[in-house]
């Protein structure tokens, strides 16, 4: 029996041994060779740009390897990148870049107006399903006249043009490289970015290096030259615990954590903190208009008065974010402050009351209002997964029953609550939605809206699609003013929240930026031996 | 014993195809796939419509679920698991070395969990009642009853961020350390505790007295009187445990970051990627349906009784 053991032993021995022959971990890198460790929250599905708008496939494109024709300075202007400048059409429906030559992707290939071209087309054949297409609107056709000479037809004007183009999803691959990788592009990308890939080891960590052909040409930048470290990793962590933890030990050099656990943060010397209160994402409720009783205007007014923001950003952001009473969150062109503070909900639960009196509602026995022998009993929906979320669920639950509406709280993985909502069975629902132009505003309310339960308002209709054509930013801005009106009258939507962008570094990190739409400018960090 | 090998091994033929059908049939009834999963919200209808429908035509994801059950199966007896909508990828490409992950850090818990457990419940069951006993017990108690993804940030906290013994994201063999440990551990305690009470049983035979009465030593009488007999009951419990380290090391894999299938498997689930969980349920499935064989085998090895030829 004891040689049987030891022949067990022995099994289990080598099936445990390849583990023991992997390399050891590298020694720390030298201050001469700095390699920043940052945290992604999942494994990419691809880094093909043009397949995905996935927040962390657009991260890691965005920051590290592509580049795009413009980027957004601090004021929210549009400013060349790869371009030199632009020109438009009197009749605002020709667009026409001049791009910067000499340029070339990490394979060696040349950026040029036809490497720019074939990008767009990809985007526009509509075999590609290219979740893109949409943001390019009214787009028709991209020319490439000369190679530094790229025109954009418009079937009509499109003013959400500039700042989607400022977007990951529109930097540019290598034509090159994407002939010679072909399906298996999304595993290699080519880029012109401060970055290349080295490894991808699935699900685990992505390399980058310095891409040895670039050029900075943003003007935000503060380091025009080369980046300072030499390599990026990207390590896959899914659990927020075990990110926090990795950030403790020293083993990220930046990351975010849960918002919980920012109050400790902050105090602790081991970091330096990143806040930045111009945000482009927003927490809201909206409703389902198209059966009683929120077709009623008074009634989705009702649940906005009800709704204490303070409380949410209390409860469920632990104070690091603020409470939203406008349609735009603050960092998306066209927010206006003042719209919000007149037209804007507030905080005011007799006032909810009062129209809920006035639309037929009634306290029943148990304090619940009824109407027509039918109580106040409504679904709450948003997506699971998401700490804040349930919490600012939880708050407007008990928001609302203290008007005395109830309501039944149902939460499902997104790929299950979004589609549903397609379904009349629903009442309410939290959603969250970021966006870097006031174009959300139609895509997301202008009848039927995006889950088919917004009501006709052929007036409202109307001002979300003339914004959408203003290519002068003054009109434009004038026109986002009088759609946030309209859908705060209306009540079509109930602004909630806007989280903070909270990052912590590590306290020998100097220069982590982000720029207007918070995406990280890897270039300008170094760390400091 | 041959013939009872194969007649178990085709066995496991219907049992697969069940569960196979089954999970068809489930899925038949989520009302998103891995199209929609990955258009929803990004592609307006009149944009998108015509290349979703020729992206769900390729897949077959057009098709009623029998007839998607039909050619799996097809694909399957020629070796083809499918492709993953979502990353473009042949399932095979996609689970292969995540699977061999999976396996070790499995094994390499079982390992764990059988030094520890094994170890624990034989000083247990020889020092009955003693404070050696007494503390075995609370902390095979307190492994049952901890939830593994609470363990498993306490390992991290204590391990990597507190003591700073190894780091929280660790390469090569380190990687392994913790989650093999902690998914160990967690399988360990009952382990202990089957091992204390089928010891303490032996222990009490008349043989036990007997050769202890004929001058055998302590050490000689655990380990090559009572030990051997004690391990069926052992055995038995490993078998059931399989179960519990493939689905605990899909928690354990999240947490640390591990890649095996655990951590594809709930990402595919999130995506609706039909291709890649239905390739992780038919392998996953297929390994605890062979390794409870191999310890059905393993009875007749450590018990020479035991024989199917007769059964």
């Amino acid at each position: 029996m004891f040689r049987r053991m030891v022949l067990l032993a022995a099994t289990l021995g080598c099936l445990v041994a390849p583990a023991w022959r992997t390399p050891a971990r590298a020694a720390p890198a030298r201050a001469a060779d700095t390699v920043l460790h940052f945290r992604l929250g999942e494994d990419p599905e691809t880094l093909y740009n043009i397949k995905s708008l996935s927040l962390t496939v657009n991260s890691v494109l965005g920051a590290y390897l592509l580049e795009r024709l413009v980027y957004f300075d601090a004021t929210g202007t549009p400013q060349p990148w790869l371009a030199t400048g632009w020109t438009v059409s009197d009749d605002q429906k020709v667009v026409t870049f001049k791009l910067r030559s000499g340029v070339v992707f990490s394979d060696g290939t040349p950026f040029n107006a036809a490497a720019a071209k074939s990008q767009f087309d990809l985007v526009l054949d509509k075999a590609n399903a290219s979740p893109l297409l949409s943001r390019l609107g009214t787009l028709r056709k991209v020319e490439a006249p000369d190679p530094t000479t790229l025109v954009f037809s418009f079937s009509a004007p499109y003013a959400p043009f500039f700042a989607n183009i400022a977007q990951a999803g529109f930097g540019f691959n290598s034509p090159t490289a994407i002939a010679k990788s072909g399906d298996q592009y999304g595993r290699n990308p080519v880029g012109t970015g401060p970055y290349m890939l080295k490894s991808w080891v699935p699900g685990t960590e992505i390399t980058l290096v310095r891409n040895p052909h670039f050029q900075q040409f943003r003007g935000d930048a503060l380091n025009k030259g080369a980046p300072y470290a030499s390599q990026v990793v990207l390590t896959v962590i899914s659990e927020e615990a075990v990110a926090q933890a990795a950030l403790e030990s020293g083993e990220l050099t930046a990351a975010n954590v849960a918002a919980d656990a920012i109050d400790r943060m902050v105090q602790n010397p081991q970091f330096h903190t990143v806040i930045n209160k111009v945000v482009t994402n927003l927490y809201f409720v909206e409703f389902n208009e198209t059966h009683p009783p929120f077709n009623d205007p008074a009634m989705r007014q009702a649940v906005s008065f009800a709704i204490n923001r303070d409380a949410v950003v209390k409860a469920a952001f632990n104070g690091y974010a603020h409470t939203a009473n406008d349609p735009l969150a603050n960092g998306i062109p066209g927010y206006d402050a003042a719209i919000g503070a007149k037209y804007g909900p507030t905080f005011d639960p007799a006032a909810a009351k009062a129209l809920l009196a006035k639309a037929g509602w009634t306290p029943g026995p148990d304090g619940k209002l009824v109407k027509d022998g039918k109580a106040a009993m409504f679904s709450l929906k948003s997506y699971s997964g998401f700490e804040v979320v349930d919490r600012t669920l939880s708050v407007i639950q008990s928001n609302l029953a203290d008007i005395g509406i109830g309501t039944k709280i149902e939460t499902a993985d997104w790929g299950s609550f979004y589609p549903s909502l397609l379904k009349p069975d629903w009442d309410i629902d939290l959603m969250r939605w970021t966006s870097s132009d006031p174009s959300i505003l139609s895509l997301l309310f202008r009848s039927p809206g995006h889950r088919k339960a917004t009501l006709e308002n052929a007036a409202q209709d109307d001002i979300l699609d003339r914004c959408n054509t203003l290519m002068d930013q003054k009109a434009r801005t004038a026109c986002v003013g009088e759609a946030q009106i309209s859908l705060l009258q209306t009540a079509t939507i109930a602004p909630v929240a806007s989280d903070w962008v909270v990052i912590f570094t590590q306290a020998n990190v100097k220069d982590y930026n982000l720029d207007f739409f918070n995406n990280l400018i890897p270039g300008d960090i170094q760390v400091a031996e | 014993m041959l013939r009872y090998t194969l007649r178990r091994i085709l066995l496991t033929v219907p049992v697969i195809v069940g569960i196979l059908l089954v999970t068809f049939a489930i899925k038949s009834l989520i009302p998103t796939d891995a199209v929609t999963a990955m258009f929803e919200g990004q592609v307006t209808e009149a944009e998108g419509q015509q290349a979703i429908a020729n992206m769900r035509a390729k897949y077959g994801l057009d098709q009623p679920w029998y007839v998607q059950f039909g050619r799996y199966v097809e694909g399957l007896s020629h070796g083809d698991l499918g492709t993953s909508v979502r990353t473009t990828r042949p399932v095979l490409d996609e689970i292969g070395f995540r699977y061999l992950k999976t396996l070790q850090l499995t094994f390499t818990a079982l390992g764990v969990a059988l030094l520890v457990g094994v170890t624990s419940g034989i000083v247990a069951a020889y020092r009955k009642d003693s404070w050696l006993d007494v503390t075995a017990t609370t902390i095979s108690l307190f492994g049952i009853s901890m939830p593994a993804f609470f363990f498993s940030l306490l390992v991290i906290m204590v391990f990597s961020v507190w003591l700073k013994w190894l780091p929280v994201m660790p390469r090569g063999w380190e990687a392994l350390l913790l989650p093999a440990v902690t998914l160990g551990l967690i399988e360990a305690a009952p382990l202990a505790r089957v091992t204390r009470s089928s010891m303490l049983e032996i222990l009490g035979r008349e043989y036990m007295r007997a050769a202890r009465a004929k001058g055998v030593g302590e050490a000689a009488l655990l380990l090559r009187h009572a030990l051997p007999n004690a391990l069926l009951a052992v055995a038995t419990i490993v078998g059931l445990q399989i179960g519990h380290l493939l689905s605990g090391a899909f928690i354990i894999e999240v947490i640390f970051g591990w890649r095996g299938i655990g951590e594809l498997a709930v990402r595919a689930i999130e995506w609706r990627d039909f291709a890649i969980t239905q390739g992780i349920i038919l392998i996953g499935s297929g390994t605890f349906v062979m390794l409870n064989l191999v310890i059905d085998l393993l009875y007749t090895w450590i018990d020479p009784r035991i024989s199917y030829e007769t059964a």
